[in-house]
């Protein structure tokens, strides 16, 4: 079974990511922020990370930079609420950039798609 | 010895000639016969004193006054016999001198074919009737010289009056010279002045042709330098006329000749006696025709300068008139009125040709004159019963009634390129100098429309080239002075009399050149404050933009934030929703709840998203493109709801539409907006009407597209915010649609405006600038 860690500041989100991927048959771990997601990185091994980029502390942004200073070859999906950073050179780092919808068949094909399902 | 009854009818035959009334030759004749009877002569006459030898034979008689008798074959010696003398020397006659007691007036001869003597008594007789003969010519002759001296002096006398008289300077000349003709006899006469500027002896008035003759003037000058009278006096007919010039000199200066040719009757030349009359005359005429010389070109001068100071008031009243305003079609139109008017420059027609820099050509700007004789009547006869001041009538101008006179819309489709240097017009700006161009023989025919070099004016008013000519076959005359901006030339006038055919002078032209210069002036200042005023707007609308530009910026940054707090709820609402949504049961109820949540959040997730779009905006990709295949596609989204509902779609695109350089699916998105905008207003029903067509603005080529709809229009009270994100009348949109195309048709330098008719629909105006060639 697949590991997934999704990061995000937002509560809710993280319960509906939890649950829908959880759905879709992966194991689910949570971080609030950047700093929680570095230390699950290493404890809970995913195979895939979502990553909410505007989040108090450490943005996105940072946390995947750091990430990467160890994690190369780790999936890193970037899951915004706006497109606007897709400009951002420090997002190409990432192996793609979701925009934040209601419906998740974006991320959810996305994920696949990284995890080679 | 004479019988006494022969001498007493002799007497009385003397007697009654001497008193006779008849001429002098008649009475000597008579004498003369009476003579001969009673002497029985061979011969008897009378010898004039001009057929008497000065050395000759007979001159001792008149010399000495005494009678010579030659009886019986001899007579004294008195000298030599001349040879046309002979004849007279007959075996015995008698010469007594005829004389008075002032001068000798011949010899009367009588001659005999045989020797005989004159008896005491007989000499004592013909002594007696030489003496009655000589008193009576003496008397005709005093009497003739009387008749002639009172002519002349009724010649001279003639001569003061007129030189002292007020006449124009012609009749006084003529006067002169007629006066001259009767107590000269002359048959022709010639009277010289010499022109004060050019010194030239010009020829004031002539009788007869004798001025053609190269003599004449050779002849006048040399009495002109030399300050002395000429005379000629040829001897026999053959030798040409006789001929008198005198100087014509005032305070001794020398200012003309007169000359006499040709003395009518007999003796055929002038004598000393008429050449003294001749300087009589001259110096009679001189001082007062000096006099009259110096007081003509002193009215002519005052006539000249008070010409000018009216020329001047009135440039400066018309000046005056036209600082009154700084709106440029007014100025233009003041001036060419001005031109035309009789208070004014008295020109027929005025047209006014700008000069534009940027593509060095001349455009038709305006042209004021009537555009036939019968309606230049009808205008001037209005115009001279308005009698107002030129300064009040330009002021209450009022725009041209007519702006598409037949006139004004020919001058205004003209263009002439500068570099067409044989056209009049190009020519004024470039030599920069009036011309003035006269045609004599008109063209057979007008051109048909436009001439080679793409103006037209020729098939209407004469081809200013002036190779061909217009379509009135009068001769044709125009002037053009070059109209001057601050030091250089900013475009040309061009006038004509078509109608009264009034002779362009030079002197119309100066004055014309000096208005031109004042009213190039104005003309100039309104079209700087035109640009100024552009200039301004533009900065206004500059302005405005960068204010928008920074409210969208500020915008950009609150409705992020904003955004991103509504985006993450809206996702958990959603998403929720959607779990919940697979795991209701169909037939339940909920099923229905879960349904309105989930599409409530797609429609608020499409408002962020438009939201977005309108704040930070994709990267656009331009390239170039047919707006009319960009219309076809927006309208092709549409194409559902015009078969279902009663709209109905009127396509016009223009053939000539360049293509314009953008961004095809931006633009299809702004298009797409207003296409639905209309359809809304539409509510179902109507006409959406789509115009592409090429337009010129601000002498830019553009591409405007016009959507009309039959819709209910914008209320007034929402115009101004249509174009404001944030801002709607609809219950169900948010309003970005109108807002979104503003800032598309902006970026792509384009703009839209709104036409609104309340109640019956909007045009929105689209224009894009086109694609520049090269």
């Amino acid at each position: 079974m697949k590991k997934i860690l999704v990061v995000d500041d937002e509560e809710n989100i993280r319960l509906l990511f939890k649950e829908e991927l959880e759905d879709e048959g992966f194991q689910v771990d949570l971080a609030r922020n950047g700093e929680e997601a570095l230390k699950k990185v290493s404890l809970f091994k995913p195979d895939l990370i979502t990553l909410d980029i505007k989040m108090p502390g450490m943005d996105g942004i940072e946390t995947l930079k750091r990430i990467r200073e160890t994690e190369r070859q780790l999936p890193v999906v970037l899951c915004s609420a706006y497109g606007e950073y897709k400009q951002d050179i420090s997002t190409w780092a990432s192996d793609a950039y979701v925009v934040k919808c209601a419906d998740m068949t974006e991320l959810k094909d996305t994920i696949r798609r990284l995890l080679g399902l | 010895m004479l019988a006494h009854s022969r001498v007493l009818d002799l007497l009385k035959y003397v007697i009654r000639a001497s008193t006779s009334s008849q001429p002098i030759e008649a009475r000597i004749d008579q004498m003369l016969k009476s003579l001969s009877v009673a002497f029985q002569t061979d011969e008897c006459f009378r010898l004039c004193p001009e057929e008497i030898a000065k050395d000759g034979f007979f001159s001792p008689v008149l010399r000495e006054k005494t009678p010579l008798w030659a009886e019986e074959g001899s007579y004294p010696n008195l000298g030599t016999v001349l040879p046309e003398e002979r004849r007279f020397l007959r075996p015995s006659f008698a010469c007594i001198p005829l004389h008075d007691e002032v001068s000798f007036h011949g010899i009367l001869y009588l001659g005999y074919p045989d020797r005989r003597r004159f008896s005491p008594e007989e000499k004592d007789l013909l002594l007696l009737i030489g003496k009655e003969m000589g008193e009576v010519i003496g008397n005709a002759e005093f009497h003739q010289q009387s008749q002639q001296t009172i002519s002349e002096l009724t010649s001279l006398q003639e001569v003061g009056k007129a030189v002292t008289s007020s006449l124009k300077l012609e009749d006084l000349y003529e006067r002169i010279v007629t006066a001259g003709l009767t107590s000269l006899g002359a048959k022709g006469g010639v009277l010289r002045i010499q022109d004060r500027k050019t010194g030239e002896l010009k020829v004031s008035y002539s009788v007869e042709s004798y001025d053609q003759d190269p003599e004449d003037e050779r002849i006048s000058k040399r009495v002109f330098f030399s300050k002395e009278l000429f005379s000629f006096h040829p001897s026999t007919e053959e030798d040409g006329p006789s001929v008198l010039c005198a100087p014509l000199i005032s305070k001794g200066r020398v200012f003309g000749t007169l000359a006499f040719y040709e003395k009518t009757g007999q003796p055929f030349r002038f004598n000393e006696r008429d050449a003294q009359l001749l300087l009589t005359m001259a110096n009679q005429t001189s001082s007062a025709l000096e006099n009259a010389l110096t007081h003509y070109e002193t009215s002519t001068m005052a006539h000249d300068l008070e010409m000018r100071l009216k020329q001047y008031s009135t440039l400066w009243e018309l000046n005056k008139a036209l600082l009154t305003t700084i709106d440029l079609e007014r100025i233009i139109h003041m001036t060419l009125t001005a031109i035309t008017m009789g208070d004014g420059l008295r020109f027929n027609r005025a047209m006014l040709f700008m000069v534009n820099q940027k593509d060095r050509t001349l455009e038709g700007t305006m042209a004021v004159g009537p555009d036939s004789a019968e309606e230049a009547g009808t205008i001037w006869s209005i115009l001279s019963r308005n009698g107002a001041a030129p300064f009040e009538f330009l002021t209450h101008l009022e725009p041209p009634s007519d702006p598409h006179s037949l006139l004004n819309s020919i001058v205004r489709g003209v263009r002439v390129s500068l570099d067409q240097e044989q056209c009049n017009l190009a020519k004024t700006v470039l030599q920069r100098k009036p011309f003035h161009v006269h045609l004599e023989r008109p063209g057979d025919r007008p051109l048909d429309g436009r001439c080679g070099r793409g103006c037209h004016l020729g098939a209407e008013v004469g081809c200013y080239v002036g190779e061909r000519l217009g379509r009135d076959p009068r001769p044709y005359s125009f002037a053009t002075v070059p109209l001057w901006g601050k030091g250089e030339v900013i475009g040309v006038i061009l006038v004509d009399n078509l109608y009264n055919q009034n002779p362009i002078t030079e002197a119309d032209l100066r004055y014309l050149s000096m208005f031109s210069n004042q009213a190039g002036l104005a003309i100039e200042n309104a079209n700087l404050y035109r640009n100024l005023e552009a200039i301004h707007q533009e900065l206004k609308e500059t302005q405005s933009f960068l204010v928008h530009q920074g409210k969208m910026a500020a915008l950009g940054e609150l409705s992020n934030s904003i955004a991103h707090e509504i985006r993450n709820p809206l996702v958990s609402i959603g998403g929720f929703a959607r779990r919940l949504h697979r795991m209701t049961p169909d037939e339940a109820p909920e099923k229905r709840y879960t349904e309105t949540i989930m599409s409530e959040v797609v429609r608020l997730e499409k408002i962020l998203n438009d939201f977005y779009d309108y704040t930070r905006g994709e990267a656009m990709t331009f390239k170039e493109i047919d707006l009319r295949e960009v219309l076809e596609e927006s309208l092709s989204m549409f194409s559902g709801r015009v078969k279902n509902g009663g709209i109905e779609v009127i396509k016009d695109y223009r053939e000539d539409v360049s293509k314009i350089v953008g961004d095809f699916h931006h633009l299809k998105q702004a298009f797409g907006n207003l296409i639905l905008n209309a359809y809304e207003a539409m509510k179902g029903h109507g006409t959406l009407t789509v115009h592409i067509h090429p337009v010129l603005k601000k002498g830019m080529s553009r591409v405007r597209v016009d959507l009309e709809d039959t819709g209910h229009g914008i209320d007034p009270e929402n115009l101004h915010n249509i174009f404001n994100p944030f801002y709607t009348t609809k219950d169900d949109r948010l309003g970005l649609g109108l807002p979104i195309v503003h800032r598309i048709v902006t970026s792509h330098h384009g703009q839209v405006e709104v036409e609104n008719r309340l109640g019956e629909g909007a045009t929105f105006i689209v224009t894009f600038p086109v694609k520049e060639e090269g």
